[in-house]
């Protein structure tokens, strides 16, 4: 993506998509979460002059330089932070939008009702990991032991992946909720992709793995035990697997950026790879957990930030044109999330500190790009979006919206929404219309 | 003339002879004096017929004594006597327990070469320490006391007197002991088992309460070649926690500091920021919780990581950094929410948890924290925010940099506007420390680390209680806090079963996943592990990135939230396990890769005996005996019997010689076995 996106309209790798399309039927998500709670305030900035002067004001010390912001064609009231071209370009070529003043919410709420402590809010708003799982579980209130991309699966499985030989749910970013089914789970695959036991005791090797397999069958007594025997159990079985379909397919030309410890890039090759064996390894629909963190700013922010989005934004491109490449641009959608946003008043640290709704990329094929969807907030301290006066906006989406029209896309039924976003019916409208 | 005296002599013992002269009409010469002389010359006798004995008996050990008549030089008599070896003195004798056995050990002098100890009259098999110390190994046959004696060999075979020696009963079960150590300690081993056996649960933890603490060694000024730029210095602390924690006496002491290292996380990012952070939480560990809440709030590293560091009062349209102040409450103190002592959540009258404080209490908390920086070279403090590091020294206050408005902050409680930044924080820790979730909300996360992820509310509420409380009216004692947690019954109750009864009926459903880092440590110390090469430096830098790709790197979490929730929950089940947090289908693979690692010596920078010589090479001849002592070392006597004979018949159809292949490849299944990965 060094040509930032002149590219992007191109397919350039016509016999690979040859190749994919033979599973015509394949559609996935790909949620890159950004932990830590990135301060979407500085990702997209108004532009014009009366609203960037606002914005610099309030600001003040971190405050991003207007000349140094990327100006979004289709919407050139709004501008990106310097470190996101291959983000504009997408904006700008109609394959990514942007969703506004999105967060955790159980039902709508304004800032009368926030401030009287009516309605039901989420619980323990402004806590990473309580919000982190919020934007994860989308329950009606408090923890649920599952995500909505795992009820999403316990209802979609059996209809488009019977006889796969893994779940439908795969994460790189390890153990997360948003993975969790009540009856699926997911696989986990770390980013040097799948690996198999090491083993120094060379003929004895395969005697080795079989007998070291076999205890892992043993039903034990202690719920724990039992417990991890499963996940060894899975782990031998899908190493396996993904050891043998991913090791049967030449390598993406898309080149990720994946130096200095870019952990979006990595992950998004591993995704994109997996991708590519879709087929082989009987999955029609998808669902990928990705996430990298240190987006809680609180001190140094500009320095910060970026650095991490100048990791996201080629690795965002470059994933795109990855499922070009693939012939699955129109197929697969990737979104954003983020444990909340960041106060738009700063700290005195130059940095900022936790709130609430904030803003996200959706970017794909089938999106229908170069529009922001959702409202943007008003941008004052004390104002009508502000939960209290630091500028924690209030959200004017639900992410259980957000999810919904990222699930209907998918394919969830109108049956199995309640089930999958129990909250999306306290809210008027369950589509937001960005996905075509 | 008649001699008379004794006929035997002990080497070490002077004999007295005295001689009577007397006329053939056997009436006494008036002039009894006579001329005493020995033949040969072995030892020596004065003119009074004290006869002092050589300091060994000569080859031949007769000696012949001769008085001649002073009067009538022509008149002489004579007595025989034969030399002996000495008689050994035994000064003190003591029974020390070794598993089954115990090590007697019996000091004294005179035991000369051959000495043997006498138990019960009987001989048993001597090792001679020096001419002053004897000892041998008794089986523990169920006696009391023994009746001990040391004889000499011969000439003589002289005994000394008996002593009767005190022997101490077992305190505990190798099972319970076993479990005591994979509780308090980074795991155990055949000695420590065999240790806590004889002094107990309660007197092991008495002595480790005792123990010195070892620290992590301070850093050179300039990065080592081991882990150079400053950056990767990392690496090198890590090379020294694992040798600490594989080698140091004070294993309660080192693996309490890990737990409280999980919960003052503080990930750093270079060994010169590490170092002194993790040597706090040594230091502190048997403490006051409110002197751990103290230290690290002023941890410079910990004010780096959260921002309290250079934090100042904020000037107009922006606000005190609230990130320690919030974490202070929610992650190392209190938690988001109001907890019950037995660390439930309190609820309100829907059922929903009630916040333990507000966002304008963090608003508080924050300004109460600010106008803290780092301590000048010297230690003083600066006049203002300085920006050079001292990782060495608490944070100082800076006056200047003070939000000096008043605060609210928990219960109601108001710091005063015009307080001293000094002043504020002890406030504001007080105030915390204070506040009823503390207790509830420390504890569990202690008993999570060391005993069991899921215990029992009542388990909790009962170390809560003593950390309220710790029986004289201290709030906080970590001591107490932590024989609560490692001696409640639940903590025990599985002690007492066999293997098979706590697969089918276990007495709680309890135990939690080994997190990464320890399983690296309970492996390598169970294994007798060693440093491959002790004289390089920082030997273990390897170690620092196989803990990496295990998952656990200690003082290297990703975030605040360290490397896993306490609140984690096995997905489809009810199983509160953080440690499962880290476990998935992904990182299985990797931890069976170190196990490879360490069986094979590669990679790791330790270095195992697998030899036939070595411990378990030695048993590796039987299967059985092999597995059991893995089993006991690893698995508290507690390996199922479907376990145990699986394992045993793999081995057993590897050939008897393959000594080194059959004690590897045992142990590769055992310490990857999920039935050892939970330690329950």
């Amino acid at each position: 993506m060094a040509a930032g996106g002149s590219a992007l309209g191109l397919h350039p790798f016509g016999a690979m998509n040859a190749l994919a399309q033979t599973t015509t039927d394949y559609r996935a998500l790909v949620c890159v979460f950004l932990f830590g709670g990135n301060d979407s305030n500085n990702m997209l900035v108004p532009f014009d002059t009366t609203g960037y002067g606002n914005y610099a004001n309030l600001r003040g010390p971190i405050a991003l330089g207007r000349s140094a912001l990327l100006p979004l064609t289709p919407t050139p009231e709004f501008a990106l932070h310097p470190n996101l071209p291959e983000v504009r370009a997408l904006y700008n070529s109609g394959k990514a939008a942007f969703l506004t003043n999105v967060g955790t919410l159980i039902q709508p709420m304004t800032r009368a009702q926030y401030l009287a402590n009516q309605g039901t809010r989420p619980s323990n708003l402004f806590s990473h990991p309580d919000q982190q799982l919020e934007w994860q579980n989308q329950a009606v209130s408090g923890r649920t032991s599952t995500g909505w991309a795992g009820r999403t699966a316990d209802r979609m499985n059996v209809r488009y992946n019977a006889g796969a030989q893994i779940p439908m749910i795969c994460s790189l970013d390890g153990d997360t909720l948003f993975c969790n089914g009540e009856s699926t789970q997911p696989v986990a695959m770390g980013t040097n992709g799948a690996i198999p036991p090491y083993c120094a005791d060379g003929k004895y090797c395969p005697s080795r793995l079989q007998q070291a397999q076999q205890l892992a069958t043993f039903s034990s007594g202690v719920s724990l035990v039992q417990a991890d025997n499963e996940t060894t159990s899975n782990a031998y079985q899908y190493n396996n697997i993904l050891m043998n379909a991913l090791g049967s397919v030449p390598a993406l030309q898309t080149q990720f950026p994946t130096s200095g410890g870019n952990p979006f890039g990595a992950q998004l090759k591993q995704v994109a790879q997996m991708m590519q064996v879709h087929a082989a390894l009987g999955v029609k629909r998808q669902i990928f957990f990705v996430g990298g963190g240190d987006f809680d700013t609180h001190g140094a922010q500009m320095e910060i930030q970026a650095i991490l989005l100048s990791q996201l934004s080629p690795a965002l491109g470059a994933f795109y044109s990855a499922t070009e490449e693939l012939g699955l641009a129109n197929q697969v959608t990737t979104f954003t999330c983020s444990d909340f946003s960041r106060a738009f008043q700063p700290n005195s640290s130059n940095g900022s500190d936790h709130a609430w709704g904030g803003h996200h990329i959706i970017m794909g094929g089938a999106v229908k790009g170069g529009q922001m969807y959702g409202t943007f907030p008003t941008l004052a301290l004390g104002g009508p979006d502000d939960s209290d006066k630091n500028g924690r906006w209030i959200p004017t989406t639900s992410s259980a919206q957000y999810a919904g029209t990222l699930a209907q896309w998918f394919g969830v039924s109108t049956a199995d929404l309640p089930y999958v976003l129990p909250s999306l019916s306290n809210f008027s409208q369950s589509n937001l219309g960005f996905l075509g | 003339v008649t001699v008379n005296g004794p006929t035997t002599v002990h080497v070490g013992t002077p004999a007295q002879y005295t001689a009577t002269v007397v006329e053939a009409s056997n009436q006494l010469l008036a002039n009894q004096a006579v001329t005493w002389s020995i033949t040969p010359g072995a030892g020596t006798i004065s003119a009074t017929g004290l006869y002092t004995p050589p300091a060994a008996v000569p080859a031949g050990n007769q000696v012949t004594v001769t008085a001649v008549s002073t009067q009538t030089p022509t008149v002489s008599g004579a007595l025989q006597l034969a030399l002996l070896d000495p008689v050994p003195v035994i000064t003190s004798a003591t029974a020390t327990a070794q598993g089954t056995n115990y090590l007697l050990d019996v000091q004294g002098n005179g035991f000369l070469q051959g000495a043997a100890l006498l138990i019960g009259g009987q001989p048993v098999v001597t090792t001679q320490i020096s001419a002053e110390e004897l000892q041998a190994v008794t089986a523990a046959d169920g006696a009391q006391q023994i009746s001990v004696m040391v004889q000499n060999p011969n000439p003589g075979a002289t005994q000394s007197g008996a002593v009767t020696v005190q022997l101490a009963a077992p305190q505990t079960t190798a099972t319970a002991a076993a479990r005591l150590l994979d509780q308090a300690t980074f795991g155990p081993t055949e000695l420590t088992i065999e240790h806590v056996e004889r002094v107990g649960l309660q007197g092991y933890l008495d002595e480790q309460f005792a123990a010195s603490p070892t620290y992590l060694p301070a850093l050179p000024a300039q990065p080592p070649a081991q882990c150079s730029p400053e950056s990767i210095t990392t690496v090198c602390v890590r090379s020294n926690w694992f040798n600490n924690a594989l080698t140091a006496n004070d294993q309660l002491r080192q693996r309490v500091a890990l737990a409280l290292s999980e919960i003052w996380v503080a990930s750093s990012y270079n060994g010169y920021m590490i170092t002194p952070y993790a040597n706090l939480l040594v230091k502190d560990a048997f403490t006051n919780y409110r002197q751990i809440m103290q230290d690290m709030t002023l941890s410079p590293n910990m004010g780096y990581f959260l921002n309290m560091l250079n934090s100042p009062a904020a000037p107009a349209g922006q606000i005190a950094n609230e990130n320690y102040g919030r974490e202070l409450m929610q992650l190392f103190t209190m938690g988001p929410d109001l907890l019950d002592e037995d660390g439930t959540l309190k609820t309100d009258s829907s059922g929903n948890p009630i916040p333990a404080y507000s966002e304008l209490q963090v608003e508080a908390m924050a300004r109460a924290l600010t106008g803290w920086t780092y301590a000048n070279a010297d230690g003083s403090t600066p006049s203002n925010f300085i920006f050079t590091p001292n990782w060495n020294h608490p944070m100082v206050p800076t006056g200047l940099r003070h939000d000096a408005s008043a605060k609210t902050l928990l219960n109601g409680v108001t710091l005063p506007a015009g307080q001293s930044a000094t002043n504020d924080l002890t406030d504001a820790l007080d105030n915390v420390f204070n506040h009823a979730n503390v207790g509830p909300f420390v504890c569990k996360q202690l008993i999570q680390r060391l005993v069991a992820g899921n215990p029992s509310p009542a388990y909790v509420q009962r170390v809560a209680a003593v950390f309220a409380d710790n029986g004289y009216g201290v709030r906080g004692d970590m001591k107490a806090v932590i024989s609560a947690t490692l001696l409640d019954p639940e903590a025990r109750a599985n002690d007492t079963l066999t293997g098979d009864e706590l697969e089918t009926s276990p007495a709680v459903q309890s135990g939690h996943l080994r997190e990464p880092a320890l399983w690296a440590v309970n492996v390598a110390r169970g294994l007798n592990a060693t440093v491959a090469n002790p004289t390089a430096a920082y030997p273990l830098v390897n170690m620092g990135g196989q803990l990496v790709a295990i998952g656990e790197p200690p003082f290297g979490a990703l975030t605040v939230f360290n490397f896993f929730p306490p609140d984690y929950v096995i997905p489809q089940t009810t199983l509160l396990a953080p440690e499962f947090g880290l476990e998935n289908t992904g990182s299985v693979i990797p931890r069976l890769n170190m196990a490879n690692y360490i069986m094979h010596n590669s990679a790791s920078g330790l270095a195992v005996d697998f030899t036939a010589a070595g411990t378990l090479g030695s048993k590796a001849g039987d299967a059985g005996a092999l597995v059991d002592y893995l089993g006991m070392i690893f698995m508290h006597s507690q390996m199922p019997t479907n376990m145990r004979t699986a394992i045993v018949d793999y081995i057993s159809a590897v050939p008897a010689s393959d000594a080194t292949d059959r004690a590897g490849l045992a142990a590769y299944l055992l310490v990857t076995s999920s039935q050892y990965k939970i330690m329950h």
